[in-house]
């Protein structure tokens, strides 16, 4: 090993302080990037070749009824590779031991082999026997929520007639990675399923022998979607087509893409927050090493290394720092990659999930961690390598310092004379102090963002279940009725108040703009469905009109005022117009309000209702899910309380690990920048300190000098951290709005607080650590030395 | 074992009586004092001469409540200075002792008058940090920092700042030693007025035979012993010292 190799690793040895604070700062940032790329691209490889292999529909459409011969026409349709005709429908589930009962989505299986499109995998059992009606695959999130296995019974009551059905097995479906019950935009896999049954059995169920109602189509490799589902809407418009959609619009695709999305913000949100942090504190390592190494500089020069010789070596003890952390980024990247993988595959039920992280990730991760390294060492390294030798080699002059400015200077004179050192040093060494301080103030934020956004999530959950759903059940019915089965409903047990609601599948048209969305009918002053407008504040239903939700209007691009097209994609295909009286703001969805008894009006069937929204007296729950199980004509109930309070508690459980390792992040970076901070302002301050020492100031007051810097500093941080995190917070909120949700932004001062005060003591308790080296000062050292 | 010649008041501001002072153990030990004794007057003006590691800066550390005997007994006023905790050291430092280094140790990011200041803050009774920086001279550079003044403007700003908290002893470490004779001779003028002015204790190391010429008392110092203690019968000024 040549001699100046020797001495780099000797100067990196004796720097193995700071270069842990700088490694772990690295890797903090490189394990979150190597996890969240490497896990989107595990997702992805996944996805698509689980797609591949079960050939995932590329286009899906239902219609009322459409006789068998039809699939003929539509194999022929422009661009149709392979067809395959379902049944398929919603049916409320009886289980033992459950009370509510449950509901789930049945498909049908085809007469002859296996599903040709959306093909499944058996996780266990056996494929129903097609002479046995009553044999079906259970999906495997369901069974494993409700404890059902292999050979258990289960009552469904389908199309208003009960069937017991049999598990023969458990199976999963690339349609049905994400499962959420209709109209529902959270998946509660206790509450909701999929069962696939035999195609007679099930088109006995719905009368629909010798029909569809569902078709699932794979195009070919140039096929033009949308040449394709225009012509499949042609031909099944007879036969009560809903409009044909591409996988955009499949529910459980688009999750899985809002999840890879989620993946990519996170792999540049806080790998960008610490590689920053780190290029500071290399910064201010190595602007250190560079002073205190003047001389060698010289020497080295001096004996005739070149320039870049010198640069080279001190830029190799920033790499090397970079690449320890690089190295424990990776490693903890990778941990952290198959722990989420595990997360993902219990809760997705991919056939296979491994994590693994391409060598492209590796790669752009070290690149990543060496490009901060550098970055940060670039000015002292250049400084190093601009100093001749003969300056080097002379002592160096004392630190000049000026007076501030007349504002400043007022200031400093009702300060004592240990206050006016630190000020003297922060207004001296901006750019040092401002790193420490942004490195603080990196902490304070990351530490605001992990605590707004359980409070913008708890917000939309309050917002969403105290103002916009109130309502303790939803009843939702097979299609649509009079109303009069209100007082029905009104007599079930236990039930307080029953508001009728309804609900109309339709495609919105304005300015040459398409979209698919639900028109909600509610009573004008509707007392559990309410309708939140600006502000969350409850709106009553318009009266005339129609009220979009802002993301819906956008995607519309109508304003108020504007008059829409309105096509109604069931019963009579009403298409009219109407005209946008309001614009609400729902947190959660995209949908349009319209008065109810207007809405029923307007679709030319007065008086009819989709279902009811009720409250309840909740101690006489057993009797009403006795009964309901009873009534034909439920597709599903929804309990909305019991949604409430399972979402709030699986949502509580993943903040909790969040908070957990927020808190970690934010006090490496926050403890390694004040560490780092700390000791170099001993170091520098040391022969200063010490004479103090000598003068007969107690530790306490020499210590003040010390921390009072740091603490001046996170001081300083205080307000640029919480303005950063807000910043950051509501940025991330724009990121992750999707049209299902539209976050707003919450200020939570206990979070703030927290983020404040977790930050300082993190600060308080580096500075404490390095404090103790001015019981160690050798005060008679500073009687003779010089700098 | 020398003597030191008994002062003239009854009770003298230090007495020391078999002093040593060693450092490590065993075979690296190194004795850095041994069997010193030694009575100090108040307002005595005493050189402390003897070339590099005879050990007189190392009793002028022991005086100076920075580093502790590892024998023998020393007291200040009558009362006994070894044995004190840290904090009562740095208690005594804080009220009786000035310091004066080679190398000046003033903190660079205060003035001239605030590295004054800075003692006053921590002392009951202290001088005007103007009124001490003009009695040294340095009336006209109050507000200058250190990196703005010269090394004897520097040292003077250190004489100032020991004197400002009215020390009982000024304990100077080769005061003149980096700088050159004619600001060396303004920093000793500076010394010997605040020891005429204030009747501060001053003991002044330093192995230039020169400046022992200014002091009442020279004790010399060789191998860690006090091989000598002369009273000065013919003080010169400080003026008067070539060097």
């Amino acid at each position: 090993m040549r001699a100046l190799d020797k001495k780099l690793f000797r100067d990196v040895w004796r720097m193995r302080v700071h270069a842990l604070g700088v490694a772990l700062v690295l890797a903090c940032g490189l394990s979150v990037m190597v996890m969240a790329v490497g896990m989107r691209g595990s997702m992805e490889r996944t996805r698509a070749a689980y797609y591949a292999e079960r050939h995932m529909a590329d286009v899906a459409v239902s219609a009322v009824r459409a006789p068998e011969r039809i699939a003929e026409l539509l194999e022929e349709a422009p661009g149709v590779e392979t067809i395959e005709t379902r049944v398929s429908g919603v049916a409320l589930l009886d289980l033992p031991g459950v009370s509510e009962p449950p509901s789930a989505r049945l498909v049908s299986l085809p007469i002859e082999g296996r599903p040709r499109v959306n093909d499944l995998t058996l996780a266990r059992g056996r494929w129903p026997d097609p002479a046995r009606a009553n044999e079906v695959l259970l999906s495997q999130a369901f069974a494993e929520a409700n404890n059902l296995v292999l050979n258990d019974r289960l009552d469904a009551t389908l199309h208003g007639r009960r069937q017991t059905l049999r598990i023969v097995g458990i199976a999963n479906s690339p349609e049905f990675v994400f499962v959420a019950a209709p109209g529902e935009l959270f998946r509660q896999a206790k509450r909701f399923g999929v069962i696939w049954m035999n195609r007679e059995a099930l088109a006995r169920a719905y009368d629909l022998d010798g029909a569809f109602n569902d078709a699932v189509l794979l195009l070919g490799r140039n096929a033009n979607q949308a040449e394709t589902i225009a012509a499949i809407d042609r031909i099944l418009e007879p036969y009560g087509g809903i409009g044909a959609y591409g996988r955009d619009r499949m529910v459980s695709d688009r999750f899985l893409s809002e999840e890879l999305r989620q993946l990519s913000t996170m792999a540049i949100f806080l790998p960008a927050l610490f590689l920053i942090t780190a290029a500071f504190l290399v910064n201010i390592a190595l602007g250190r090493v560079i002073a205190t190494e003047r001389s060698n500089i010289g020497l080295l020069k001096a004996f005739g290394y070149s320039n870049a010789a010198v640069a080279w070596h001190y830029a190799k003890s920033a790499l090397i720092f970079a690449a320890i952390g690089a190295f424990i980024g990776s490693a903890a990247g990778i941990a952290l990659g198959r722990s989420v993988a595990e997360l993902y595959r219990d809760y997705y039920h991919f056939p296979s999930l491994e994590f693994s992280a391409s060598p492209a990730t590796f790669i752009g991760a070290w690149a990543a961690g060496f490009a901060a390294a550098l970055t940060g060492c670039i000015f002292s390294v250049l400084k190093a390598a601009r100093l001749s030798p003969a300056e080097a080699l002379t002592p160096p002059r004392p630190t000049t310092f000026f007076s501030a400015g007349p504002t400043l200077s007022r200031f400093e004179a009702s300060l004592d004379a240990k206050s006016r050192i630190i000020m003297r040093r922060i207004v001296r060494f901006p750019r040092r102090a401002g790193t420490t301080a942004l490195g603080v103030a990196f902490a304070i934020a990351l530490l605001v963002v992990a605590r707004t956004m359980p409070a913008e999530m708890d917000y939309l959950l309050d917002v969403n279940f105290g103002v916009a759903n109130r309502q303790d059940v939803s009843l939702t019915f097979t299609e649509a009725r009079d109303s009069t089965v209100l007082h029905q409903v009104e007599r079930l047990p236990g039930v307080v108040y029953a508001e009728p609601f309804r609900l109309d599948d339709v495609i919105l048209r304005h300015n040459g703009r398409t979209v698919h969305e639900a028109v909600f009918g509610v009573p004008e002053h509707a007392r559990l469905s309410q309708i939140v407008g600006r502000g969350q504040r409850v709106m009553a239903a318009p009266a005339t009109g129609i009220a979009l939700a802002r993301a819906l209007a956008q995607k519309l691009g109508a304003q108020l005022g504007d008059e829409i097209r309105l096509e109604q994609t069931r019963g009579r295909r009403i298409a009219t117009s109407v005209r946008v009286t309001a614009i609400v703001e729902p947190m959660i969805g995209s949908s349009a309000y319209m008065e109810i008894a207007a809405l029923s009006r307007l679709m030319r069937e007065p008086g009819r209702i989709s279902g009811a929204h009720l409250r309840m007296d909740t101690s006489r729950y057993d009797a009403f899910n006795r009964e309901i199980k009873e009534i034909p004509g439920i597709a599903g109930v929804s309990f909305v309380g019991q949604a409430e309070a399972s979402m709030r508690s699986e949502f509580e459980q993943g903040i909790g690990v969040m908070n957990f390792i927020y808190a970690a992040f934010a006090a490496i970076m926050a403890g390694g920048v004040a560490f780092s901070a700390a000791r170099i302002t001993l170091a520098e301050q040391e022969r200063d300190l010490a004479t103090l020492r000598v003068l007969g100031f107690t530790r306490l007051e020499v210590s003040y000098i010390l921390v009072g810097e740091l603490m001046a500093l996170a001081l300083i941080a205080i307000p640029a951290g919480l303005a950063l995190g807000t910043f950051l917070s509501i940025w991330l909120m724009q990121l992750f709005q999707t049209d299902m949700y539209a976050f707003p932004f919450v200020f939570n001062p206990a979070g703030y607080a927290f983020a404040v005060a977790f930050t300082l003591g993190c600060v308080g308790a580096a500075a404490m650590v390095v404090r103790a080296g001015i019981d160690k000062l050798d005060m008679i050292a500073v009687l003779k030395a010089r700098d | 074992m020398i003597n030191a010649a008994p002062s003239d008041q009854p009770t003298p501001l230090f007495a020391l009586r078999g002093i040593c002072r060693t450092y490590g153990e065993g075979q690296t030990a190194v004795r850095a004092l041994i069997d010193v004794n030694l009575d100090i007057s108040g307002g005595e003006l005493i050189v402390l001469l003897g070339p590099s590691g005879s050990g007189k800066s190392t009793l002028l550390n022991i005086l100076g409540g920075l580093d502790r005997p590892s024998e023998g007994a020393i007291q200040f006023r009558g009362a006994a200075l070894t044995g004190l905790s840290e904090q009562a050291l740095t208690r005594y430092r804080r009220q009786h002792v000035g310091f004066i280094f080679q190398f000046y140790n003033l903190i660079p990011s205060l003035t001239a008058r605030e590295n004054v200041e800075l003692v006053g803050e921590i002392t009951d009774d202290p001088l005007d940090a103007a009124e001490a920086l003009e009695l040294v001279g340095l009336g006209q550079r109050l507000d200058h920092f250190p990196s703005q003044l010269s090394g004897g403007e520097q040292q003077r700003v250190a004489v100032a700042r020991a004197i400002a908290k009215r020390p009982a002893v000024l304990l100077c470490d080769e005061p003149t030693g980096a700088l050159d004779v004619k600001t060396g001779v303004r920093v000793l003028e500076a010394l010997q007025e605040v020891n005429q002015r204030y009747g501060s204790t001053t003991l002044i190391v330093t192995h230039n035979g020169d400046v022992a010429r200014m002091g009442a008392r020279v004790i010399r110092f060789g191998d860690g012993r006090v091989r000598s203690v002369e009273t000065n019968t013919a003080r010169v000024q400080p003026s008067d010292l070539v060097w």
